[in-house]
C-alpha cells in the first residue's frame, strides 16, 4: 500500500490532514525526516510506530507546540503553520499526557481549559464530561483522579470545542478495558457523523479494531498508509502444512501464486510453510498444491496488523511460532484465523 | 478578558495563594502577639521599648504594618510569580492551552495580571489583618486608639499602598518572568530566591550598581523604611522614590517582555 498522495505538491481537498516533507530535528537526533501523511476527512487514522518514531513530535508540530525544520502542514484544507494558532479553533487534540490544575475539579479545569483557544458554551462542558463518563465525578479535584480518569478528562477537554479534527496521542493510556471500548465507540461514532479522529498508539489490536486508515511511521519516515482493510488483505499470511519431505516441492509451486521472498518454510516446524498472500486466496492455495499432488494436512489464513507493523518497523518479521497468528476483520470486527483442515 | 477572570478563578483557591498571604498575615499577626506579650520587658535600652511599640501604636503602626508587607512581601511575591508561571509549564497547562489555538503571549500576561490583581487583593487583606491585630494589641497592651483615626496618615495610606503595589507587582514579574526561562516552578522559585539574597548580598559590594537592581528599587520606591527586604545603600546617591518607581514600572515591564517574548518563541515539549 502506497501513501495516498505520496509525496505530490498537491494535496488533496479531501483531507483533514495532510504533511509534505515534514522534517524537525532535535540537536543531532532527525526525529522527523520527510514525513508525508494523509488522512482522508471523516475517518479513524491510525498512527503508529515504535517508541521514539517520531509520533509525538508529529503531534507537537500540528498543535503548534514546537516549530518543523522544513515541510508542509494542511489542515482542514488549509495550509498551517504554528503561526496560523486560529486554525486550531477546530481542532481537538491530546499531546501526550493530560494536563490540568490538581486543586481544580473536573469541571473546572475544563472551565478553565474553553477560556482559551475558541469560544466553548457553557453547557458544553457538562456535555463532554457526560460523553467520557465523568459526570458524576466531575465535582472532585482531578488529584483525586485515577490515571484513567485523567486520561477521560484529557479527552472530554478534546471534544470541549466539538472539533472537525481530533488529534489524540495515545487516548487509551490507562484506561480499563470498558473504558477503551466506550472511547473507542466514542471515536467510532464522530467519525460517523463527519468528523476526523487521528489517533497515535501503540495499542495495534486496538487500532485494528478501531482505524479506517492506518499510517506506520519509523525513524520519522511514512513506511506504509493506507485503509485498514487493504492493508490488513494485502498482508495477509496463509500458512499451510505439508508432508517434511514435500517442503521444497510445495515451496516451488506456491511461489508460482506468491513471489517467491514471500514464501518461507518454517524453520522451526516442520511441514510448515507461510505465504504473504491476501487470507481470501487459501482455497487458490490449496487447489494449487492439489493440482501438483501435495496435499496439506493444515491450513490457516490471518492478518495480523502486528505482523505488518513489526516487519515495517524493523522489528521481528517471523510469523507466530505457535501457529495460532489470527486477526480481526476490519468489517466484522471477529478474528480471521480459521483451521480449515487439521 | 475572559482569559483574565479565568486566570483569576484559578488563582482563588490555589495553595500557592492561600499560603503566601496566610504565612505573611500569620507572620504580622505572631509579631504584634510577640510585642504585646514581651511588653516591658528590656526596657532599659534607650528609646527600645518605644520602637518596639511603634508597630502597635497608632498613627504609627499603618506605616509599621505596610513596610513590613510591602519589604516581605517582595520575597513572597518573587516566589509567587515563579510558582504560578513555573506551575504552567511544569503541569503542561500552557500546552494544553496553546494546542487549543490560545496566542501564548496573551495568555501569559493574561495569568501575570491575575496574579497582579491577586498581590493588591492579598496585600490588602494583610494589611486590614494587620492593622485589626495592632488594634487589639494596642488595647491588649493599654495603648490609645487615639490615633487610629489620624485623618493625614490615613489619607496618604493609598498612595503609600499604590506605590508598594507596584514594587511588590515588580518582584512577582521577576519571578514570573525567571520560571518562564526555567520552564520550571521549582528552578523559577530556586533562581527568584537566589535573586533576592544575591541581591541584597552584592549590595555591600557594588552599591552603585545594586541600587539599579528591582529589589532595591522596589525598596527605594516605597521610601525604603523597610525590614526586610534589601537596603538600599547609603553610600551611593541617593535616589528620590519618584524616580525608583519609574525605574521599577521600567523592570517590570522588561520583565513581561522577556517573559512573554519567551514564552511566544519556546518550543514546548514537556
Amino acid at each position: 500500500m502506497t501513501s495516498l498522495a505520496k509525496s505530490s505538491p498537491m494535496i488533496d481537498s479531501g483531507l483533514a490532514l495532510a504533511t509534505r516533507g515534514l522534517r524537525k530535528r532535535y540537536g543531532s537526533r532527525l526525529a522527523l525526516d520527510g514525513l508525508d501523511l494523509s488522512v482522508p476527512a471523516g475517518v479513524v487514522y491510525g498512527f503508529l510506530g515504535p517508541n521514539g518514531a517520531g509520533k509525538t513530535t508529529t503531534m507537537r508540530v500540528l498543535t503548534g507546540l514546537i516549530h518543523a525544520d522544513g515541510g508542509t502542514v494542511q489542515l482542514l484544507g488549509r495550509p498551517y503553520s504554528r503561526r496560523d494558532r486560529h486554525r486550531l479553533f477546530d481542532v481537538g487534540s491530546l499531546v501526550e499526557s493530560p494536563a490540568f490544575y490538581p486543586y481544580l475539579s473536573g469541571r473546572d479545569n475544563l472551565r478553565a481549559l474553553a477560556a482559551s483557544g475558541a469560544s466553548t458554551p457553557a453547557s458544553r462542558i457538562d456535555e463532554v464530561l457526560e460523553i467520557v463518563g465523568l459526570g458524576e465525578r466531575a465535582a472532585d479535584a482531578v488529584s483525586r483522579y485515577s490515571l484513567g480518569m485523567k486520561q477521560r478528562l484529557g479527552i472530554a477537554g478534546a471534544l470541549l470545542n466539538d472539533p472537525a479534527l481530533l488529534l489524540l496521542d495515545e487516548p487509551s493510556n490507562g484506561l480499563d478495558p470498558a473504558g477503551i471500548v466506550a472511547i473507542r465507540e466514542t471515536f467510532r461514532h464522530l467519525a460517523s457523523i463527519g468528523k476526523t479522529v487521528f489517533v497515535s498508539s501503540h495499542l495495534l489490536a486496538e487500532v485494528q479494531q478501531m482505524a479506517d486508515v492506518v499510517g506506520i511511521i519509523a525513524a520519522g519516515r511514512l513506511v506504509r498508509e493506507g485503509s485498514m482493510q487493504e492493508l490488513l488483505a494485502s498482508e495477509g499470511i496463509v500458512r499451510v502444512r505439508v508432508r517434511p519431505d514435500e517442503v521444497a516441492a510445495a515451496a516451488a509451486t506456491l511461489a508460482r501464486l506468491a513471489a517467491p521472498d514471500r514464501v518461507t518454510p518454517s524453520p522451526t516446524e516442520a511441514g510448515w510453510i507461510s505465504i504473504q498472500i491476501a487470507p481470501d486466496r487459501i482455497s487458490e492455495v490449496n487447489r494449487s498444491l492439489a493440482e501438483a499432488g501435495i496435499f496439506a494436512s493444515g491450513l490457516s489464513s490471518g492478518n495480523d496488523l502486528e505482523e505488518l507493523f513489526l516487519t515495517l518497523t524493523g522489528g521481528a518479521t517471523s510469523t507466530d511460532p505457535e501457529g495460532t497468528f489470527a486477526g480481526i476483520d476490519p468489517e466484522s470486527g471477529r478474528s480471521t484465523s480459521s483451521e480449515v483442515l487439521s | 478578558m475572559r482569559l483574565f477572570v479565568s486566570a483569576l478563578r484559578k488563582l482563588g483557591p490555589r495553595m500557592a495563594t492561600l499560603l503566601t498571604f496566610g504565612l505573611l498575615a500569620g507572620m504580622l499577626v505572631l509579631i504584634d502577639v510577640a510585642v504585646v506579650a514581651t511588653r516591658g520587658v528590656g526596657d532599659a535600652g534607650p528609646g527600645r521599648s518605644g520602637n518596639v511599640l511603634a508597630l502597635i501604636t497608632f498613627p504609627g503602626a499603618y506605616d509599621e504594618i505596610l513596610s513590613f508587607i510591602l519589604g516581605l512581601g517582595g520575597l513572597f511575591a518573587v516566589i509567587y510569580g515563579a510558582a504560578i508561571a513555573g506551575s504552567e509549564w511544569t503541569w503542561g497547562t500552557l500546552k494544553t492551552a496553546v494546542a487549543r489555538g490560545e496566542s501564548r503571549s496573551r495568555y501569559l500576561l493574561a495569568t501575570f495580571a491575575a496574579i497582579a490583581v491577586v498581590l493588591a487583593i492579598g496585600t490588602l487583606f494583610t494589611a486590614v489583618v494587620g492593622v485589626i491585630t495592632a488594634a487589639v494589641g494596642a488595647t491588649v497592651a493599654g495603648i490609645s486608639l487615639s490615633g487610629i483615626g489620624d485623618r493625614a496618615v490615613i489619607e496618604a495610606l493609598p498612595v503609600h499602598f499604590l506605590r508598594g503595589w507596584i514594587a511588590i507587582t515588580e518582584t512577582a514579574a521577576l519571578g514570573f518572568a525567571v520560571a518562564t526561562l526555567a520552564r520550571s516552578q521549582l528552578a523559577g522559585i530556586g533562581v527568584g530566591i537566589a535573586l533576592y539574597f544575591g541581591e541584597t548580598f552584592a549590595g555591600l559590594f557594588l552599591p552603585d550598581v545594586v541600587k539599579y537592581l528591582p529589589f532595591h528599587l522596589a525598596t527605594a520606591a516605597v521610601g525604603g523604611s523597610t525590614g526586610f527586604a534589601p537596603v538600599p545603600s547609603t553610600s551611593g546617591p541617593v535616589m528620590s522614590t519618584d524616580t525608583a518607581l519609574v525605574l521599577v514600572v521600567a523592570w517590570l515591564l522588561a520583565a513581561l517582555v522577556v517573559a512573554a517574548g519567551f514564552g511566544e518563541r519556546a518550543e514546548i515539549t514537556g
